[in-house]
């Protein structure tokens, strides 16, 4: 029998009018500079490549150690693996190096997680027997899905459905990650882990995925912001030489293990040195192959930049502009890193920039050149993680936010010309990294900010609009006990892709005056209890501590008989709490792990003030050391599921509680999103059994939803906030430090909404969450982006390191000069309110449909996340389907 | 001992898949037939102190685990088999 229609698109009717007939293209946008238009073309040819070479020398001299001090076992062992990279430079190439020998290469690092490759190696030794029965025609379908290699092919293996491997590394890469088994991070954190009491509750809480991963092993680093204030004040020989003379101070001293760091710091910077001249070596290979004199002579400029920084400080714009390259890049070779943001690149440039532009050494032309070669390398960046990670977290995206605008030391607008060409290469080469966020602060110039929708309204995503204002007052809150003050506040960034993280001002000596640069002064300021689903933790709520998908027990009976909505409140705070609870315990013994087996050499080093205090960042060798955080996702499906309870259950009485279990059990008559293979509420199907629940369905829909400025909804989002943002303070971190709230989906928002069943609000089971946390479910925000405003600003954003909102514009609305204004003041209306984030797509949905049906048409079709910008094609398609779905205004 | 493009020191990696000759930035494939300007790339399997013990893999002098497909251009130890 024919199922009978679903009756959703009667319930949930986009805002706005009916779209007229044809696809709406964006603003036309420019096109790059033919040098950077050919790497553009190789990086969509490249596919994500995975070799063995770094963990295998790193391994290798870390065997011959044994017995050594660690952080100078390390420090040998990254020497080792830095040196024997494999030196490889592509044609027309203007900045070179990359994490591995490949265009998108990277690699895996056993010593935080081999877990992975011990479960997988049957699976995997088996697809590199068979590989070789698909023909070499199967990898037109591994295109698709841009650079992932989702299946195995002739001689490459797919690891976790996005890397691959070359068949004939397969047999080395489970040799060497056997000989981390018991001893990397993930397993020795695992072993002292399991003695934190309650500790069967974590792993309770992981499989059911209320907490998505651990960040110890995982990725221990990132969402931080690079500080590149030492290459370039002392270069490599320079900052050799403070760590010789911190060795000469202390050793023998009490207080001397701060020998062991700079000893480790200068092994690991004649590895880097080694690296460098490597590769400067290779360009002068290519020099004497090569024909084009042009070309030739490119490779000669490339080989003399890179032996003079393998020692000295940069003389110029793009020798600092490779300088950074190079420390950025080192950085991700020590670590397993998502969200490492090079900060506010244009500022730290400046003064190279002004005075080659002053005496004539640079145009803009060449310039904006350098800017999109520069945009290229930080798209090629690849981050190895397992499948969860990679995917379900991370969309395979990198995370690398460079931020304009803000303040200077002194108080004083911080925007400069630099940053537009900064911008203008992100309109004219649009790729998904840098991503760029402009800092909004009232007293930057309108030519800046009009700049800043011009490259918003192409459709990249970028800039993101992150409130200056407001992210110093968190700061100054979070920090201000470490002794952060209002002008340190100034030098902020974000790290990753909307973490608020502290920097500072460091004084750079260029032509015998003193340029105060910004640069991050804190290890990653997102690691902790990462993420946790709201919207699942109100299911095991309701069910009494059961979930309800796999009938496990999570937590013992909360003891509540929920006769009221403050009963259910105290209930779900109940269970939240204790979840953080073990979870930051969990955490912070993975984290002392990773801190005593993996210390941070590279990053430690630029991060003020390990260098003056002798200690890596797991030490608390940085300025500021607040870094912990409880990541939350899905939390308008949360405020809207308990607006549905209260005003259905409590107030109105139409239903009771076990209706809504009962409903929810039933899936509101629905499929589930897993049966129906769509992710979007909107598509789902309807079962015969749907007439039997259409009422309590409909009434879970029709209740108050948040984002309307409807005050019953929105006191609820103001309760959690308040709460929420409070009680993470009760915890401390590893480093003794409070946590704090922070509340980015990034991707998670699709994975926990797959394993997540019907809510009380009308979501159906396994349909993605909400994004970010004050973005509006789908569909359900009726009243236009004003009250979507009021009702995301109903709490202080300050109490949080970020509020996120994603907001979908049809192009029509924000057409020319007209729109452009008015784009302006939507935003601006967003900041004076005191929102924290707002980021944009500007696109027609319907050609979100058609590259999802041909996804080779779109391979360049860029789209916003959450806190991101990535590649439609290489999306999951939970997260496509929600990013179709989001509420589309055609005006404003 | 079969060689091919991935084993020539003009062998620029774009990918697992693919790459370019250094030479004349043609697209070639890792295993694609190497032409009359191969020049072998210093690897483990080419090196003297490198020993086969099973398919893709070996040792080092005798006590250390290695691969045959290693590029060793930066071993320091690195000799050619004669």
């Amino acid at each position: 029998m024919k199922s009978p229609e679903p009756p959703l698109k009667e319930a949930i009717n986009y805002y706005g009018h009916k779209p007229v007939e044809s696809i709406e293209n964006r603003e036309a946008k420019r096109s790059p500079g033919a040098r950077a238009n050919k790497a553009r073309e190789l990086y969509f040819e490249a596919k994500s490549s995975a070799s063995v070479e770094f963990p295998y020398w790193y391994t290798r001299r870390w065997e011959e150690l044994e017995g050594e001090i660690p952080i100078v076992r390390r420090g040998e062992a990254m020497k080792a693996a830095f040196e024997h990279l494999t030196p490889v430079i592509y044609p027309g190439e203007l900045l070179v190096m990359g994490k591995a020998a490949y265009l998108r290469g990277s690699y895996p690092m056993p010593w935080l997680s081999e877990a992975f490759f011990m479960a997988a190696e049957d699976k995997l030794y088996k697809e590199a027997m068979e590989s070789g029965k698909l023909t070499a025609d199967s990898f037109t379908t591994v295109g698709k899905g841009g650079g992932n290699v989702t299946q195995s092919s002739g001689n490459v293996i797919s690891i976790a459905g996005k890397f691959g491997l070359r068949k004939e590394e397969l047999p080395i890469l489970m040799e060497v990650a056997k000989k981390w088994k018991d001893k990397s991070v993930d397993d020795i954190g695992h072993k002292y882990e399991q003695l934190v009491p309650g500790y069967k509750e974590k792993e309770a809480l992981m499989r059911s995925v209320i907490c998505m991963f651990d960040s110890g092993y995982t990725l221990p680093q990132g969402r931080e912001v690079v500080n590149f204030y030492y290459p370039l004040q002392y270069g490599i020989d320079g900052i050799i030489r403070i760590c010789e003379e911190g060795i000469n101070e202390t050793a023998g001293s009490p207080g001397m293990d701060r020998i062991y760091f700079y000893h480790a710091v200068i092994l690991m910077l004649k590895g880097l040195q080694s690296w460098i001249r490597n590769h400067a070596e290779e360009a002068r290979f290519l020099s004497s192959l090569e024909k084009d004199e042009k070309q030739k002579q490119e490779f000669d400029e490339i080989a003399g930049r890179l032996e003079w920084l393998s020692t000295s400080r940069p003389r110029n714009f793009h020798d600092a502009l490779q300088m950074i390259w190079i420390f950025h890049t080192a950085v991700l070779n020590e670590d397993a890193i998502s969200g490492l943001s090079p900060g506010r690149v244009g500022q730290v440039l400046y003064p190279y920039w002004k005075r080659d532009i002053e005496n004539g050494t640079i145009d803009r032309e060449k310039t904006l050149e350098l800017l999109e070669c520069m945009r290229i390398k930080f798209t090629e960046i690849d981050c190895f993680a397992s499948m969860g990670v990679v995917g379900g977290v991370l969309s395979g995206n990198t995370f690398n936010n460079l931020c304009i605008g803000g303040l200077k030391k002194d108080g004083t607008q911080a925007s400069n010309e630099l940053e537009m060409l900064i911008m203008e290469a992100g309109i004219t080469c649009d790729t998904p990294q840098p991503t760029l966020s402009l800092l909004y602060d009232e007293k930057l110039p309108e030519e800046f900010l009009m700049k800043g929708i011009e490259c918003t309204k192409i459709g990249t995503g970028y800039p993101a609009w992150v409130n200056n204002q407001v992210a110093m007052e968190f700061l100054l809150s979070n920090y201000g006990h470490e002794g952060m003050q209002m002008e340190e506040a100034r030098a902020w960034s974000i790290g990753g892709c909307l973490e608020t993280s502290p920097g500072s001002w460091m004084p750079l000596e260029l032509d015998g005056e003193t340029c105060w640069i910004p640069g991050g002064s804190a290890p990653a300021t997102s690691v902790g209890v990462h993420f946790l689903s709201l919207p699942k933790l109100l299911e095991v709520t309701l069910f009494d501590g059961l979930d309800m998908r796999s009938g496990e027990r999570i937590f013992p009976s909360h003891g509540y008989a929920l006769n009221s909505y403050d009963e259910l409140w105290s209930a779900f705070k109940t269970y939240f709490h204790r979840a953080v609870h073990v979870l930051t315990l969990t955490n912070n013994i993975q984290h002392d792990a990773w801190r005593k087996i993996s210390p941070s050499l590279v990053n430690s080093m630029l991060k003020p003030d390990c260098l003056k205090n002798g200690k890596d960042i797991g030490q608390m060798g940085s300025r500021y050391n607040t870094t912990f955080n409880v990541e939350s996702c899905g939390t308008a499906n949360l405020v809207n599921s308990l607006a549905s309870l209260r005003k259905n259950v409590y107030d109105d009485k139409k239903y009771s509680l076990a209706d809504f279990r009962n409903a929810i059990l039933a899936n509101f008559g629905f499929k589930t999103a897993q049966e129906t293979g769509s992710y979007s509420l909107i598509d789902q199907v309807a079962t015969e059994d749907y007439h039997n629940w259409k009422h309590i369905h409909k009434a879970g829909l029709d209740a108050p939803k948040f984002g309307n400025d409807d005050a019953y909804v929105d006191r609820i989002m103001a309760d959690w906030e308040n709460w929420f943002c409070t009680m993470t303070h009760e915890f401390r971190s590893l480093y003794d430090q409070p946590l704090y709230a922070c509340q980015i989906s990034v991707s998670t928002h699709g994975p926990m909404g797959a394993v997540t069943m019907a809510s009380p609000d009308g979501r159906l089971s396994g349909t993605t969450f909400s994004d970010g946390s004050v973005s509006a479910y789908p569909g359900t925000d009726r009243n236009g982006p004003y009250a979507l405003f009021e009702s995301a600003s109903c709490w202080d954003h300050s109490l949080s390191q970020n509020s996120q909102m994603n907001m979908k514009i049809h192009p029509s609305v924000v057409k020319g000069r007209e729109g452009s204004r008015k784009f302006l003041e939507l935003i601006r209306a967003y900041m004076r309110k005191g929102g924290f984030h707002v980021q944009f797509n500007i696109v027609d949905s319907r050609m979100l449909k058609e590259a999802q049906a041909e996804p080779d048409k779109f391979r360049s079709l860029l789209v916003r996340v959450a806190g991101f910008t990535q590649y439609w094609v290489e999306l999951g398609k939970q997260i496509q389907d929600e990013v179709i779905s989001r509420t589309e205004y055609e005006e404003l | 001992m079969e060689n091919n493009c991935k084993d020539c020191k003009y062998y620029l990696p774009v990918d697992v898949f693919r790459g370019m000759c250094k030479r004349d930035k043609t697209n070639i494939g890792p295993d694609h037939e190497i032409c009359a300007k191969f020049d072998r790339l210093p690897k483990c399997k080419f090196c003297q102190k490198y020993k086969a013990e099973k398919e893709f893999l070996g040792s080092c002098l005798g006590n250390t685990i290695a691969y045959p497909d290693m590029n060793a251009s930066k071993c320091a130890g690195f000799e050619w088999v004669r």
